[in-house]
Order: C-alpha cells, then sequence, then structure tokens
C-alpha cells in the first residue's frame, strides 16, 4: 500500500474511534480547573511551609525530649504509640488542599443555608466534573446563594419530575436529590439539563424549577458517600460525590 | 503562560483550549471509549495545572508536556479497567500474520494493538506530530520514538518502511 493511503487510511480508521469530542468538553475542562481546589496558591509554597512546620515539630520534639537519644528509630512519646506519631515524623510534603473541605457523609441527608440570600437565587452555570477520588456537581449562582439547599440520598435512580409527577428514571442504582428553595433555574441558565460528569456520577437532570424551587437529581453509580458545601467569588453549591 | 504560571486558574484554562481537542483524539485512540476519553482528558487537565511549576520549556512545550499527562491518564485509565486490557492486548492468532490494512478493517487492528503501540501512531499519524515532538512526548529520543513508530506501524502494514518515518 503506498505510503500516503496508508496514512490516510490509518487516519480514517483513527477518526472512526475517536469521533468528536462533546461540545461542552472545552466548559467541561475550564469549570473543573477553575474549581479544582489546589488551585489556592503555588505548589511549592505549600511545600516550603510543610517543610518548615515539619522541621518546627520535630525540633520541639527533640528538644523536649522524645526524639533525644533514641537510635536510628523514631520512638512515641508516651505509653501507647499511636499512628499519630508517626504521621508527625512523616509528614506529607504538602498540605491537604481538602482539608478546609466539609467531610464526606453517608446515607444522610445534609443541608445548607445560604447566607444573605436574596428573594431569589438566579442560576447561571450548572456543569460536572471527575476528580482524583470523586465527582463534583457544581450550581452557580448569579447574585447570592439561595436560601436552603437540602440534598437527600436514596437508593435508586428513580425519582419524581416536578409539575407532572412523572416518574423519571435516571442512569445508576443509586440517587441524590438536591432541592433549592429561593431560587430560579431558567432566567439566566439556559445550559444542558441533563448530563453525564463521571464514573461515580451517571447522571445529572433537573427535575424541577418552578415556584421557586430548582431540584436536580443525580443518577449514581452506587450508594456513596457525598459532601456539600458552598464556595464563593462566585457563589456555588458544590456537591462531591465519592468514587473511590 | 505568565498568568498561568503565577496561578490564574482561567489563564490556564485558555492555554490549554487549542490542546483539548488533539488531547481528546488520544485519548479517544488509547481507551477506545469516548466517554472514558473525556473524562481522561478532564483528568489530565487538572494535574497539568497542579503540576504546571514542573513545565520546563516555554510554549512551545507545552503541548508535548500536556499530551504526555493526558497519555498517563489513559494507561492509568486502562489499569483500572484491566478486563479491557486483557480484551484487546494481543492480535488473535489467526490474523497474527495477515495484512490487516488488506485483510481487514484497519480500525478493529488498530483496537488489537497494545496501548503502548498505538500511542506513537496517533502521535505521528493522527495528531501529525515531528518526530521530536513524538520523542519528547514519549520521553524518549527521536531515534527511540522513530523506532516505536515503525515497529508499531509494521504491525498494521508488514511492508511498512523504516525510511516512511520522517
Amino acid at each position: 500500500m503506498p505510503r500516503d493511503d496508508f496514512r490516510r487510511e490509518l487516519n480514517d480508521a483513527f477518526s472512526r474511534i475517536s469521533g468528536n469530542p462533546s461540545s461542552d468538553l472545552h466548559a467541561r475542562v475550564r469549570s473543573a480547573i477553575v474549581d479544582a481546589p489546589e488551585r489556592r496558591g503555588p505548589v511549592w509554597l505549600a511545600g516550603v511551609a510543610a517543610v518548615a512546620i515539619a522541621a518546627l515539630i520535630v525540633g520541639a520534639l527533640f528538644v523536649v525530649g522524645p526524639l533525644r537519644g533514641h537510635g536510628p528509630t523514631i520512638p512515641v512519646a508516651g505509653p501507647s504509640p499511636t499512628p499519630s506519631a508517626s504521621a508527625i515524623a512523616t509528614p506529607s510534603p504538602t498540605p491537604s488542599p481538602t482539608s478546609s473541605l466539609p467531610a464526606f457523609v453517608c446515607a444522610t441527608s445534609s443541608s445548607l443555608n445560604g447566607t444573605q440570600p436574596p428573594q431569589t437565587a438566579f442560576v447561571d452555570a450548572v456543569r460536572g466534573g471527575v476528580n482524583t477520588g470523586y465527582d463534583r456537581f457544581v450550581i452557580e449562582f448569579k447574585n447570592g446563594e439561595p436560601a436552603t439547599v437540602q440534598v437527600v440520598p436514596q437508593n435508586n435512580a428513580t425519582f419524581t419530575q416536578g409539575a407532572s409527577g412523572q416518574t423519571v428514571q435516571l442512569q445508576g442504582s443509586a440517587g441524590l436529590l438536591i432541592t433549592i428553595h429561593g431560587a430560579d433555574g431558567h432566567t439566566q441558565y439556559s445550559g444542558p439539563t441533563d448530563f453525564h460528569v463521571g464514573s461515580g456520577i451517571l447522571e445529572a437532570r433537573q427535575v424541577q424549577d418552578f415556584e421557586g424551587v430548582v431540584q436536580w437529581a443525580l443518577g449514581l453509580s452506587q450508594p456513596a458517600c457525598y459532601r456539600a458545601f458552598w464556595l464563593t467569588g462566585p457563589d456555588r453549591l458544590v456537591i462531591d460525590v465519592q468514587t473511590s | 503562560m505568565q498568568r498561568a504560571a503565577q496561578g490564574d486558574a482561567d489563564a490556564f484554562a485558555t492555554l490549554i483550549q487549542p490542546l483539548l481537542d488533539p488531547a481528546y483524539r488520544l485519548a479517544a485512540v488509547m481507551l477506545g471509549d469516548r466517554t472514558a476519553a473525556e473524562d481522561a482528558v478532564q483528568e489530565g487537565s487538572i494535574k497539568a495545572w497542579r503540576k504546571l511549576g514542573q513545565l520546563r520549556g516555554d510554549e512551545r512545550s507545552l503541548r508535548s508536556w500536556f499530551l504526555s499527562i493526558v497519555a498517563n491518564e489513559c494507561r492509568m485509565a486502562r489499569r483500572q479497567r484491566w478486563w479491557s486490557v486483557l480484551r484487546t492486548a494481543e492480535p488473535r492468532p489467526d490474523q497474527a500474520g495477515a495484512d490487516p490494512a488488506l485483510s481487514s478493517d484497519l480500525k478493529d487492528a488498530v483496537l488489537r494493538l497494545p496501548a503502548d503501540d498505538r500511542l506513537p501512531l496517533i502521535l505521528f499519524f493522527y495528531l501529525d506530530l515531528p518526530v521530536d515532538e513524538v520523542a519528547r512526548t514519549l520521553g524518549v529520543s527521536e531515534a527511540a520514538a522513530r523506532s516505536r513508530i515503525y515497529r508499531s506501524a509494521k504491525k498494521l502494514r508488514p511492508d511498512f518502511q523504516a525510511e516512511e518515518v520522517s
């Protein structure tokens, strides 16, 4: 086969395999980068800070006594050794960027109250992202946090469409229902209302948007722990669903 | 680039935007799964953002650096989907000696190649990268990159010549 033919046919095969990326890939990647918790500052600065803190702790332990004159092994102060003692001796090079985030909760409902909520908080973006260990679902508000948000887990992916009362079946075997009071999902937002996020959140779909109540349903691959919290600048409701 | 290096996430997102399509095409062929490919591109983008301080060189180095991160994401994704590796690792014995381009669908032949054999072909033929950039993406010398392209292409077209890698 001539060289050019091989290249053309091979590229045709590649094209048939890959197709084109979905239209929201660029927006999805951008939002994932902007929402990445690690964006708070240069990594090297965090590394330097961690090393300095570790040095101070080790120095303090040495002065106080536990690390003095015990040979090459690091002893644990006190009569009952604990795992935390060895964690001090070998600190992580960088502090956990997610340390300020709330803990994941499992099989329990969550409730969030907005700070100084407007009469109606207008949704102006909804997106999902895949991160190491969790999938992230984000609802962004144009003019402030809504009054209240409830997140209710369920052990199936069947939800009720608001207004019509029709049953909707999302992908997955478990779900989360996010109910936002004091919100409007249609005036400022015209993006997708049903999309795939990742291996944990198989489907996100808006199931209600009327009378000041917006509901989004998440279809999960399995019952999973999650955390719900606010981020600001812009105001965002964030739901992280654990994937590992 | 400077703004991104100073921690401006929007600037970084803008910087890599032209690279997302080639990264997706690379991932889609590596994984043979379009949804998983988009996940790999997204995860690779986040990792690139976190590792931006490790980038050596300027914007000209960005493409090969970014593609190498996405390729690594694909390898990790394949390890997690070990069954797919088993499914596509080697050509079936009855087809191993045939010329796939002539005797069967080239697409299937590509999918039967191990992912690490696909990668140099994707970079050289599909993304049309010059050999030196293929080498940087693979993390090998130019000579080794030429050799890998040649060996992989020969599995698809047995009469492929080394001189065709130029």
